[in-house]
């Protein structure tokens, strides 16, 4: 029999599988998420959420909940979550506390037979990639008739690749990833507006996971609106993943709604290279089309996750990466990028919007280019 | 759908024996039988195996092994398919939770507790946690059997299962009796039954050819099929291939227990 090679252990706490489940429910619209376990349990996300309208609860599970189980106290969460929010749909997210003790949260609804649809997703943080919460609560969503098979397929397709992705290049590429806060930004903005002055022909790439669109997006209308007040605006050559018919609703909503905004600030999309789900895929788009067309370029722009485009037919052009993640930086200077700055907190800040929000290096560049 | 049966009792009642008996004298008929050992210590299919100890699921989980059907199902005496759960030794981790994923590992990987005519699950003595009832709880169990001899503390063990099975609305399908020699014991045990609710498919002897057998690695049906009590197992057999009398149990109360065993 074959024994698998183990994986090597990572030491850095990484995004947790239950806090994917949340997200992917958020994706789904789902009104209220029941987190069955402890208190504490993914805290700060489950109130983060809360600004994007998704309530999350939790059944407050202590000691004498994981000697005794909790199936009773989940059917009276769930009874007075109907009767306080009136939802419309409602998740049941697992925990390493509830699944250990081998709760059964079908259970709990079979006792209180809700009359609207609920995704039940036996979740724990055990898992070595985050993407196992996804599937499993794209599974149950998928049970539920709530998402097509042919969704399913392609959710699961794009988890393996973001898994790969991080793999390759990402939080998952080493046993430690040292934290870093990046180049500073104001060195980095002065060199990117260098070198649109000196008429240097540009990619300007949004390649954005999601919801962070909403920030990113704004480094790249920078980029845009500067190259054009300086006269240089045919110089760039603009792609996003914002395809606005892919994805699950959020995802095509917002998508809509960073179009907008790009076109009414006066930007063009030169190439829509995917859905804002699409993030680990979209970069192989991309690569095509920079090998078709513009392998000649000076310099390109990346944000959201510059990891996942392929270096290809980049990797003669000087490049500018803004990333989220402090532990992106080294992987990413590893890959050949030459500037690296990151947007400390991005995530918070784009919870709860629809319109794109300024982000410090959109800030930066704008600031800098008044005197230029 | 297949016969999806477990029996409980309190520890070293004979579960295992019995089980694996059972297992054996369904295959002498024709049935397709599967055998999966819930104990962590892993004894269900010794007997069925003339002794060998297959790999468990979890050791291989543990292993980190890429695991495909013919690593964990094994067969057995007349194509009797053996599966050991496995797990951690006694007072270490958490042998419930291994129960849960093995099972839904099984599920995904094999057929063998679909593709047949009869699943035995075989579990430990004592329901510790909700692990160890994931193969109820998760519907792979529809017939659930009580073993014990006449003596009190078997069948306090005995009422308090049909305690739990009543809680998770599983139907009991009969009590059978392994006896310990105790005075009176098939009028003990079969008026536990009556009184709570079931009734009694069979006596088995104490017989120490069981010992003997189990000893060289054998059920009594392989080793010595032409002996009283391999007579015995078959009878039982026949008689749960044959049931599909189950009722919700309702249990006695301890006062009421106590007087029985005195009869
Ligand atoms: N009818 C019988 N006559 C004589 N010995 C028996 C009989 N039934 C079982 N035994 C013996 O009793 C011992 C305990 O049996 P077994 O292991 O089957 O019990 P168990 O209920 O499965 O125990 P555990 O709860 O530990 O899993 C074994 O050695 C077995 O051979
Ligand atoms: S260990 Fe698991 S259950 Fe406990 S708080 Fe962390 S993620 Fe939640
Ligand atoms: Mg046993």
């Amino acid at each position: 029999m074959p024994v698998k090679q183990k994986e090597p252990l990572i030491m850095h706490p990484r995004p947790s599988s239950i806090v994917a489940a949340l997200y992917t429910l958020r994706d789904l619209d789902t009104d209220v998420v029941i987190l069955h376990g402890p208190p504490g349990c993914s805290f700060k996300h489950a109130r983060l959420l809360e600004e994007d309208g998704m309530r999350v609860v939790t059944t407050s599970l202590d000691e004498s909940g994981f000697v005794f189980g909790g199936h009773d106290a989940l059917v009276e969460v769930l009874e007075k979550v109907i009767k306080r929010f009136n939802p419309r749909r409602i998740g049941i997210v697992g925990t390493c506390a509830s699944m250990i003790i081998g709760e059964e949260l079908h259970e709990a609804v079979m006792e209180v037979q809700p009359d609207v649809p609920v995704i039940e997703v036996e979740v724990h943080a055990g898992y070595r990639d985050n993407t196992k919460g996804v599937i499993i609560t794209l599974e149950s969503a998928l049970a539920s008739g709530i998402i097509s098979e042919a969704e399913f397929e392609r959710q699961k397709h794009l988890l393996k690749e973001a898994t790969e992705v991080e793999k390759r290049h990402g939080a998952a590429s080493k046993e430690y990833l040292e934290p870093s806060r990046g180049d500073l930004k104001f060195k980095v903005a002065k060199r990117l507006i260098e070198l649109i002055e000196q008429g240097k022909k540009g990619l300007n790439i949004l390649n954005a996971k999601k919801e962070t669109a909403f920030m990113f997006a704004d480094i790249n209308l920078a980029v845009d609106q500067i190259a054009k007040k300086l006269g240089a605006g045919s110089n760039i050559i603009n792609m996003a993943n914002l395809d606005e018919n892919l994805g699950l609703p959020k995802n095509r909503r917002n998508a809509r709604e960073i179009k907008e905004d790009l076109k009414g600030a006066g930007m063009d999309i030169h190439h829509i290279t995917g859905g804002l789900d699409e993030y680990p895929v979209a970069g192989n788009f991309a690569n095509e089309i920079i090998r078709e067309k513009y392998s000649d370029f000076d310099f390109a722009v990346i944000t959201g996750v510059p990891h996942a485009l392929p270096m290809d037919h980049i990797k003669n052009m000087e490049l500018f990466s803004i990333t989220n993640g402090p532990r992106q930086v080294i992987p990413l200077k590893e890959m050949g990028h030459q500037h690296v700055a990151v947007e400390i907190d991005l995530h918070p800040k784009t919870l709860g919007i629809n319109h794109i929000v300024e982000s410090e290096f959109g800030a930066t560049l704008r600031e800098l280019a008044r005197d230029a | 759908m297949p016969k999806q049966i477990a029996i409980y009792g309190k520890g070293g009642i004979g579960k295992s024996s019995t089980a694996s008996n059972v297992a054996a004298a369904c295959a002498d008929e024709g049935h397709r039988v599967t055998i999966i050992g819930c104990d962590p210590k892993s004894d269900s299919s010794i007997t069925l195996l003339r002794g060998r100890r297959i790999p468990t699921i979890m050791d291989l989980m543990r292993q980190g092994a890429d695991i495909n059907e013919e690593d964990i199902v094994f067969e057995g005496y007349k194509g009797v398919k053996c599966v050991e759960i496995g797990g951690p030794e006694p007072g270490i981790g958490c042998a419930g939770r291994g129960i849960i994923v093995a099972i839904s590992l099984l599920k995904k990987i094999s057929t063998a507790i679909e593709d047949t005519d009869l699943v035995i699950y075989d579990v430990p003595g004592d329901i510790v946690c909700g692990g160890f009832v994931a193969p109820v709880k998760k519907g792979l169990v529809n017939e659930a059997y009580v073993l014990t001899s006449g003596e009190y503390m078997p069948l306090y063990a005995a009422n308090n299962i049909c305690k739990g099975l009543a809680r998770l609305e599983m139907t009991l399908n009969g009590v059978i009796c392994n006896s310990r020699g105790a005075p009176n014991e098939e009028k003990i045990v079969s008026e536990f039954a009556k009184e709570i609710g079931s009734s009694l498919i069979a006596f088995i002897p104490k017989d120490n050819l069981v010992q003997i057998c189990e000893r060289e690695g054998f059920s009594v049906i392989e080793k010595a099929p032409d002996s009283i009590i391999a007579g015995v197992y078959r009878r039982l057999a026949r008689g749960i291939m044959a049931n599909n009398d189950g009722k919700i149990p309702v249990p006695l109360d301890d006062k009421r227990l106590r007087e029985l065993t005195r009869i």
